[in-house]
């Protein structure tokens, strides 16, 4: 049961901060996409913008990995 | 892992030799041209374009548009000649008079062939769709017939007709109409041929389209026009084959335009390029910068050319100067400068750390990908794609030596993980891992992207002191070691926290901590309060990045487990074709996403902590890759 919940607290952790970089990469994706199109030479910028919200996925990764890794011993 | 040094140069000369002078400098392709007018040493105006270099502009890119026009129309356009010599101008303007409008004669033949080879198949197949309905009576000569086609959603369209053809011409006309295919119903109306006029008026209504054949078939009875149809249909290659031929006769007589098209745009390059000059009533200078290492090069092809007449005066570069950015990295790690180039140039000056992205990006992605069936497939598809773009330089070539680099690493993790498509190595020999196994300590591995991310930042770090120390930047200076020194202390309180150092590293831990954020917030001045401590926070953040690794890695292996359970289940060349499937989207994946990560740790959490961006790309002034230019001396 125990194990079962802090699971379920892992995937929530990451399930959330994973829908919160989807979407924020989704609105810098549609914009950097509109602005490739007018000066292409901004692609690295762009790739780096939409690669910043990744951030948070990693964070909720690691809570995740807290969860498993200390409160599962 | 340099930038080139650069020098400024001023060349000066009569202005009679600035055609001579300019063709020297694309042919030598080395200079840097810089427009006058930004130059803070020169204070000229910029010459002035004569009428006589004005109309050659325009006859110039009048005939480049001329030949490049004709050239787009041709399939295969003939390349280039290397050695051609110079293209005589009133030649290519007399070949451009008489044989351009019959290569677009024929081009347009040709168009017009294939259209027809398209169009002819859909008449002879409406047509006999609507053969069936034919009447009778539409042979006698007195009648003649209208075919049409009506969308099916509309039926009440040919009642509406029946009734306005009744009103106009009586009785004496039939329509017959049949479904011919789910969404069109087929007719034929059949009229007498002294009504066709009011008849065709009263046709060409909405909903309602008349089949129109092709001129050349119109009037034909249906079951004639559709044999002649067919007869042409069969005649149509041999006419499309001919007109090919003498297209492509024609362009090879013509070779020498696609080298005119080259020497035409050197040549509206100088004259592009005059509008950057400085002028005097009698005399020109051309501002730029030349890397220089080969300003000597320069220098002796200038004496030898102008016999001493133009002056080449090395300038000492001004504060506002902004010298263009020469990568200058070792072979292996050229590819690496396209990743360079997708972020920014480095700044005149500033740090190229191409070099270090040669060493770090393919380690993070083999540790990311850390297979050695994934590395091996990724190794072959490097050395194929490498071999067949090894004399083509390009975004591909670069991303195969990347990727082959990457791949080897790849193997080498592999082997420390004891992954051989997951655990399918495990499962087949027995393979086990001789540091990490991934699918089981999930600690060390976290701690192990911790432990590379801390590294990797502060050899960041480190860099940034040592630039900022290069260009005596002392609020830099402090800021960075400051940043170091409460980072250290921060790694000890985390150490000692987690039981791996002594409890009494705590202490000059927090000192550290308190000594590097006082620091900082004293030298950011006003904001100094509140970027200090959110520098110290963003370092700490740029190391938890590096957990990335650990979760790429992860789903990585996980992936691949997935295709292996899959593959174990039912018939076993079910389970190979499934697993193979698996496993082919789990290596793109394995790729894509690896590389994009990697990217990202360099330009976010490295590059901040000492790269500048900005320079201006060096972009010598110079031709296509010919061996003769036009002359001004070649126009009139």
């Amino acid at each position: 049961m125990e194990d079962g919940l802090l699971a379920i607290g892992a995937g929530i952790a990451v399930g959330l901060a994973a829908l919160a970089t989807g979407y924020a990469q989704a609105k810098i994706g549609s914009a950097g996409v509109g602005a490739i199109t007018e000066k292409p030479e901004l692609s690295g910028r762009i790739i780096l913008l939409i690669a910043i919200p990744e951030t948070l996925v990693i964070l909720g990764f690691a809570v995740a990995a807290m969860i498993l890794v200390l409160l599962g011993e | 892992m340099a930038v080139v040094p650069m020098t400024k140069i001023h060349v000066i000369g009569h202005r009679n030799q600035v055609d001579p002078v300019l063709g020297l400098l694309q042919e030598l392709h080395v200079v840097h041209l810089v427009d006058v007018t930004h130059d803070p040493d020169v204070h000229l105006p910029p010459l002035t374009v004569d009428e006589p270099r004005l109309a050659e502009l325009q006859e110039l890119r009048f005939l480049r548009a001329r030949i490049d026009s004709l050239l787009a129309l041709v399939a295969d356009p003939p390349e280039p000649l290397t050695v051609a010599g110079r293209v005589d101008l009133h030649s290519l303007r007399r070949e451009l008079e008489t044989d351009g409008p019959e290569i677009e004669r024929l081009v347009q033949e040709l168009d017009a062939l294939s259209a027809e080879q398209e169009t002819l198949p859909l008449h002879i197949n409406s047509l006999a769709r609507l053969l069936p309905l034919l009447p009778e009576v539409a042979a006698t000569s007195g009648y003649e017939t209208a075919a049409l086609l009506i969308d099916s959603r509309f039926p009440a369209v040919l009642g509406e007709l029946n009734a306005e053809l009744a009103e106009l011409i009586g009785a004496n006309f039939e329509i017959i109409s049949d479904r011919v295919d789910p969404d069109t119903l087929g007719a034929v109306l059949v009229f007498p041929r002294g009504r066709s006029e009011e008849v065709l008026g009263l046709l060409g209504r909405e909903r309602l389209s008349r089949v129109r054949l092709p001129p050349r078939f119109d009037g034909m009875a249906f079951h004639e026009a559709i044999a002649a149809m067919e007869r042409r249909l069969s005649e149509l290659p041999a006419e499309v084959e001919t007109t090919r031929t003498a297209i492509d006769a024609h362009v090879r007589t013509h070779q020498n335009w696609a080298t005119a098209s080259r020497q035409l745009t050197d040549r509206l390059s100088q004259l592009d390029a005059v509008r950057l000059l400085g002028a005097t009533p009698r005399s020109f200078v051309i501002c730029g910068w030349v890397p220089a290492p080969r300003l000597d090069e320069v220098n002796a092809a200038l004496a030898e050319r102008t016999g001493g007449s133009v002056l080449l005066i090395e300038g000492a570069p001004a504060e506002s100067d902004t010298p263009p950015v020469l990568l200058d990295n070792p072979a292996p790690a050229r590819p690496f400068e396209f990743f360079m180039r997708l972020l920014s140039v480095p700044a005149y000056g500033g740090l190229d750390p191409t070099l270090l992205m040669m060493v770090f990006m393919p380690l993070f992605i083999g540790m990311m990908l850390g297979d050695i069936g994934y590395g091996s497939v990724l190794l072959a598809l490097a050395v194929v794609v490498g071999r067949r773009y090894a004399t083509r330089p390009g975004v591909v070539r670069d991303l195969s030596r990347m990727l082959l680099l990457a791949s080897g690493w790849s193997i080498v993790w592999g082997v420390i993980y004891g992954e051989l498509l997951g655990d399918l190595g495990n499962r087949l020999v027995g393979l086990e891992p001789i540091w990490i196994n991934r699918e089981e300590a999930l600690r060390p591995l976290l701690v192990f992207s911790l432990g590379v991310g801390a590294a990797h930042v502060v050899l960041g770090l480190l860099l940034g002191i040592w630039v900022a120390a290069r260009a005596a930047n002392r609020g830099q200076l402090a800021e960075r070691s400051a940043l170091l020194v409460a980072m250290v202390g921060m790694f000890l309180i985390v150490g000692a926290a987690a039981d791996r150092l002594p409890a009494g590293f705590v202490t000059p831990g927090v000192a550290a901590v308190i000594v590097g954020l006082a620091v900082m917030m004293a030298t950011g001045g006003a904001m100094g309060l509140l970027m200090g401590p959110l520098g110290l926070l963003g370092a700490v953040g740029n190391v938890l990045s590096y957990l990335r690794i650990a979760a790429i890695g992860l789903a990585s292996v996980f992936l691949a487990r997935v295709a292996n359970e899959l593959g174990a289940t039912g018939p076993l060349w079910l389970g190979i074709v499934v697993a193979a499937l698996f496993h082919t989207l789990n290596l793109a994946l394995g790729t894509f996403s690896p590389t994009i990560q990697a990217l990202r740790l360099h330009y976010v959490e490295f590059f901040s902590k000492f790269y500048e961006e900005g320079g201006e790309e060096y972009r010598p002034f110079g031709g296509t890759d010919h061996t003769d230019s036009l002359a001004a001396a070649d126009f009139g």
